[in-house]
């Protein structure tokens, strides 16, 4: 199979600290991939390593089957957000964008066009130093979009936005992987991105703690759905005849045990009942997520 | 040629440059003034006077200088070599691309102070009734060497930049070898201090000091250090991570 990101044995050593260590993965086509860890696990040096930035002690990487910097022009199919600062505060935001269009020689058209599809047209002309963190956040998106990539790579984009401002980019995300393409986002706090991924690489210490998608990473540590309907009554007794065990919140919802969403809707379904909500409840991935992730680092 | 419009827009797009040539204006129009105008006539009979004078638009090769260390520094400085880097990932094309742009502005540095200063000055010797004993050879080699040496510092610059990659650090380091470390070895060494870059490419403009370097090998000392520079900076670029 042709995998859009490729690592292999990734490390990489700061004099006497193992940032990354023996990393090996693989990402395909059309995935929303959350690359997960807490800060310091090595997910911006991977990142990193993965476009090319900074060389691996060893190991090595491919994105489209070829290391970065061997791809011809990889910004028109590779668009990523590394740091939601870079920018020179002096520069408008038009003329950033610009400084590097121009480089793979794509027109100003699509400068303009992806100014507007990241709401930032109106301030197109002003310094960057005026604007506020989210407008930088989407000022990077839009950076990373200019090449119209094929993959899309952000670390910790979520970083200091407000709540309306996480909404926007995950609404962006799901619209952007929807035709097809593929992200890889990086973030400490799982909570940020469950509700945008398909899966998760979760690492600490530099090394690959788990790969999998979300709900069986749920599934496999006993997570916990919560569902709405109008007959709780009568699928909880479905669910139960599967042997999936339930309980009720305190506001009345069913919360399913150590099951997925997808298996509680195909239960739904065979049982004719009508469901209003449906959701992996986060607090328990977290929970999940902390404890992968909490092992002391390697002496 | 897409990379070069790219670099030349960074240097466009920020009001440093502005600063920068509103800066070498100001100077130039001020030495060059208050010297043509209060420097007494028994002092201004030879060429080398007159020459020595009018050469004084090179000092547009410390701004061309900070132009060039601004093209790496910036980008280290506020972070934007990261992208920068992803969208030109050949680092050898990248240095390649800001030395050029850094030549091209050091060229108009050098335009600006040299021409500023060498037509003002001419100027005022005419109004004063200064006998102008330079040749024509002299003054095109004046003019050119003091152009072309201004954009060889765009380059020194450039690569400058690339070497020590922190603002602060390049400028101070510029500043201080150019403005006492120099000095100091001409004064005391002249014979090895001719072969630092800013008296040799002061010698590019003929002999408009003693004890200096031939112009031909001025300015071939000048492009070794430039060239010198650009290998250190260019190999440093390629070993160091972009973090």
């Amino acid at each position: 199979m042709a995998y859009v990101v490729r690592s292999d044995s990734l490390t990489k050593r700061y004099g006497d600290v193992l940032a990354v260590s023996d990393l090996s993965f693989t990402i395909e086509a059309g995935t929303i991939t959350g690359f997960l860890g807490p800060n310091g696990a090595g997910k911006s040096t991977t990142l990193r390593m993965l476009l090319g930035l900074a060389k691996p002690t060893s190991g090595h990487s491919t994105v489209f089957g070829s290391p970065y910097d061997q791809l011809a022009t990889p910004a028109l199919r590779i668009g990523a957000v590394l740091e939601a600062t870079d920018f020179h505060p002096g520069r408008s935001g038009r003329d950033h964008l610009r400084t590097l269009s121009w480089a793979v020689g794509i027109p100003d058209a699509r400068v303009d066009e992806v100014l507007s599809l990241v709401e930032l047209q109106g301030a197109a002309k002003r310094r960057v130093k005026g604007y506020s963190l989210g407008m930088r956040q989407r000022l990077g998106l839009a950076a990373a979009l200019l090449g119209n990539p094929d993959l899309l790579v952000l670390d910790e984009p979520a970083n200091g936005l407000d709540p309306e401002g996480v909404r926007w980019l995950r609404d962006f995300l799901r619209d952007f992987a929807s035709g097809g393409r593929t992200v890889l986002i990086s973030s400490h706090v799982l909570a940020e991105i469950a509700q945008t991924v398909d899966q998760v690489l979760i690492i600490n210490h530099g090394r690959l703690v788990t790969e999998s998608t979300l709900d069986e990473l749920t599934a496999r540590v006993g997570g916990v759905v919560r569902v709405q309907s109008p007959q709780l009554d009568t699928l909880a007794e479905a669910l139960q005849r599967e042997g999936i065990v339930t309980s009720r919140s305190n506001d009345h919802a069913l919360l399913a045990q150590g099951t997925t969403k997808e298996r509680v809707g195909d239960v739904a379904l065979a049982a004719g009942v009508a469901i209003h909500e449906l959701v992996t409840e986060g607090s328990s991935l977290e929970e999940v997520f902390l404890d992968l992730t909490s092992e002391e680092a390697p002496k | 040629m897409n990379q070069l419009r790219a670099e030349l827009l960074k240097i466009r797009s920020t009001r440093t440059t502005i600063g920068l040539l509103l800066g070498l204006i100001a100077l130039a129009l001020l030495f060059t003034v208050l010297t043509c105008t209060l420097t007494p006539s028994p002092q201004l009979l030879t060429e080398q006077d007159q020459s020595s004078l009018l050469s004084f638009g090179s000092i547009a090769g410390v701004f061309a200088a900070l132009a060039g260390v601004m093209l790496f520094t910036s980008e280290y400085r506020f972070g934007t070599i990261r992208p920068t880097s992803l969208f030109n990932p050949n680092r050898t094309r990248l240095f390649a691309t800001k030395v050029t742009a850094g030549v091209l502005s050091g060229l108009v540095f050098g335009v600006i102070g040299e021409g500023l200063v060498f037509s003002i000055g001419m100027i005022i010797f005419k109004i004063r009734g200064v006998s102008i004993v330079m040749s024509g050879a002299n003054m095109t080699e004046l003019i050119v060497g003091a152009i072309v040496g201004t954009a060889l510092w765009g380059a020194i610059g450039v690569a400058l930049g690339s070497v020590v990659p922190n603002q602060v650090g390049a400028v101070i380091s510029l500043l201080a070898w150019g403005f006492v470390v120099e000095n100091l070895v001409f004064g005391f060494l002249p014979k090895v201090g001719r072969f630092l870059p800013v008296h040799s490419s002061d010698s590019m403009m003929g002999p408009i000091q003693d004890k200096l370097l031939p112009g031909v090998a001025g300015t071939l000392v000048t492009v070794a250090w430039a060239l010198v520079l650009a290998i250190i900076g260019v190999a440093m670029l390629k070993r160091r991570d972009v973090s």
